[in-house]
């Protein structure tokens, strides 16, 4: 013991033998922090700034135009339509997966992650393929050449590609995993005790989906809700080619910032960008909101 | 309320869980369903609670055929290996559920539920815990708000599955002692599924040994334990020894041959003596291999000189003391008391 050196002794108690030494810890900290400036908090700098350029009243002249509201509106209509309907199919599709088991499961899986596989572009021209006047249903959706299918929709002048229902479906398919996925590990883990103690102490299928098992899937449901928003609110790959960027009629709000940049109108641009920065700031901040309130629900649960 | 299952056979995909099993349990008893894992003792449990549908056979509850009654109908009482408590119910709410989910013209009030909760938490000594949630409670504390919750509903008959499976020793011990305690109680009939032989036969008042699918021996724990029916409820209560014959100084009543050699007996290691080995004892020749004197009893375990086979020996203190023996000694083995059970040979 005598032969070791009494300033290696002093460095063994004063640092701990899982810290790294101080200038590694500082320049990991930089480059980590350097890195999160240079690709998150710079662009979304930058989209303020630039929408901003002009100043304030600048900034609300574009965005009171009537093009960019129109784009809000439908915006919010098919993440209106959208998120309800995958939060249905999400539940749905994850019940079935997480708590029976049966043949061909494992293909619907699949089924679920393909709007993940699959790039949104060609998503959106599938719709065309399948929808599109020279499409699968092209045919059938032409009024006229069905007696009363087609004059029905006739009568009604329902288009699907190039129009609203169009946007709406590419929506949906793009958005359609999220909640599913986010659902399926939580109850799996959870399992199929609870439901079958319920089962066995008389409550009905719509019971035990009630007051067992939505409860306890309730806080991921809510995050798998938010994060199926924010995606069906940004989608721009699909939409854009089922849209046909009609002005004030078939553009949402990142289609309309396509089309304003393209026409080098910047400040207009950015301050439709700033709007849908907005919303998925607001829809973060809720995030951050649901998994704080989740996160003491479990520590209220835990603590005494 | 007497538990009848007929002829149940189940099989999961290719698996075979039960083959023509028959299960009779009287009215007031405690009964046991033992086995080793993959025996199918649970599969059994859950298709007499309805959560499982068995492929052939039925179940009758009190001479009423239930096979087709679903499981909420059947008025049974399960209560789950991991208690599956409603972790996001307090433990009120979590007994009171079978009492709210009812059909309203079935439902009692609200102060009658309150009324029952309160009593039944009483009952499973938790009085003080109703406000509280599942994670904030123990193990044996959820096993008991998990017993009070089955029996809100009224049970006829209360099934637990692997009731003390996930207890700490200390724990399993005191609770499966105040189970009994508790059914002599409350009287409910109960069949419960153990993989523990020791628990199986401290508290129940009747054992079904399960293995492989099919039910082995039905008895008391005494007449399992004393006199199995096979090799498997031999070895699979308590320990015993397989002795090779012929064995000196043994005369098998009848012939015990099989086609593989002269047969075999099973002699528990407290039914077999020891003495120093000595010219004119008649007994099998064996050594002492090792020997493990911490406790009431003393092990020792020997090796037979005929075939080297071990051989456990279970003496008392006093027994052993009286015989001043060491490991390497050479001694005489003799069977006290034996069961023969002819084998069934190997196919």
């Amino acid at each position: 013991m005598a032969a070791i050196p009494s300033r290696h002794l002093a460095r063994r108690a004063s640092g701990s033998a899982t810290t790294d030494p101080l200038w590694a810890r500082l320049a990991l900290t930089a480059l980590a922090l350097a890195f999160v400036a240079l690709f998150l908090v710079l662009p979304l700098a930058a989209v303020f700034t630039e929408a901003l350029r002009r100043g304030l009243g600048a900034y609300f002249a574009a965005l009171a135009e009537p093009d960019a509201f129109a784009a809000l509106r439908l915006t919010i209509l098919a993440a209106a339509i959208a998120v309800p309907a995958n939060l249905v199919f999400g539940i749905a599709a994850a019940w079935a997966v997480a708590k029976f088991s049966f043949r061909g499961k494992s293909v619907l899986l699949t089924l679920i992650d393909l709007p993940f596989a699959v790039s949104p572009v060609i998503s959106g021209l599938i719709y065309v393929l399948l929808f599109g006047l020279q499409g699968w249903f092209g045919p059938c959706l032409a009024a006229g050449n069905h007696p009363w299918l087609g004059a029905w929709i006739d009568a009604r002048d329902i288009q699907i590609v190039f129009a609203v229902p169009g946007i709406v479906l590419a929506t949906v398919f793009v958005t359609f995993p999220f909640v599913a996925r986010e659902l399926i590990p939580l109850m799996q883990s959870q399992g199929t005790d609870e439901e079958y103690a319920a089962i066995s102490l008389g409550a009905g299928g719509w019971q035990v989906f009630r007051r067992v098992t939505l409860p306890n899937i309730r806080w991921g449901l809510f995050y798998g809700v938010i994060l199926c928003n924010a995606r069906a609110m940004g989608e721009f790959g699909a939409v854009s080619i089922v849209s046909g960027h009609i002005r004030g009629e078939t553009n949402t709000l990142p289609l309309h910032v396509e089309i304003l940049y393209n026409e080098y109108n910047y400040v207009a641009a950015f301050a439709v960008a700033s709007l849908l920065a907005l919303l998925a700031l607001a829809t973060l901040v809720l995030k951050a909101l649901v998994e704080r309130r989740h996160s003491r629900a479990l520590a209220g649960a835990n603590a005494g | 309320m007497s538990v009848l299952a007929a002829h149940i056979t189940k099989h999961f995909g290719a698996y075979c869980a039960l083959d023509d099993v028959c299960l009779n349990v009287g009215t007031g008893k405690l009964v046991a369903l033992l086995g080793p894992s993959g025996s199918g003792k649970t599969t059994l449990l859950r298709i007499i609670a309805g959560l499982e549908h068995a492929d052939a056979g039925c179940v009758a509850l009190h001479g009423v055929d239930v096979t087709r009654t679903p499981a909420g109908k059947r008025r049974v009482g399960f209560v789950f290996q991991h208690y599956a408590l409603f972790r996001h119910m307090t433990v009120n709410e979590n007994v009171a559920f079978g009492l709210e989910v009812r059909s309203r013209s079935e439902r009692l009030s609200k102060p009658e539920i309150e009324d029952r909760v309160r009593s039944l938490l009483k009952r499973v000594q938790l009085e003080d815990f109703g406000a509280r949630f599942p994670s904030q409670l123990s193990g044996g504390q959820q096993q008991r708000v998990a017993l009070a919750r089955a029996l809100a509903v009224e049970p006829k008959v209360l099934l637990l599955d692997e009731p003390f499976g996930a207890l700490d020793a200390r724990v399993r011990k005191d609770l499966r002692r105040w189970l009994r305690h508790f059914h002599d109680e409350i009287g409910l009939t109960t069949v419960f599924v153990t993989h523990d032989q020791e628990e199986a036969l401290e508290i129940a008042d009747e054992v079904v040994v399960m293995n492989d699918t099919r039910i082995e021996q039905v008895g008391t724990p005494q007449e399992v334990y004393d006199r199995p029916a096979t090799p498997f409820v031999y070895r699979f209560l308590g320990n015993v020894n397989r002795l090779g014959l012929p064995w000196r100084g043994y005369e098998p009543e009848s012939s015990l041959a099989t086609p593989d050699g002269p047969g075999a007996i099973f002699v528990r290691p407290h039914d077999l003596t020891i003495n120093r080995y000595s010219v004119g004892l008649v007994g099998e020749a064996g050594l002492i291999r090792n020997i493990h004197a911490a406790g009431a009893r003393v092990s020792l375990a020997c090796e037979r000189s005929f075939d080297a086979a071990p051989v456990d020996v279970e003496l008392s203190r006093a027994e052993f003391d009286t015989l001043k023996i060491r490991v390497g000694d050479p001694v005489l083995l003799r069977i006290r008391r034996n069961k023969t059970l002819r084998e069934e040979y190997a196919i």
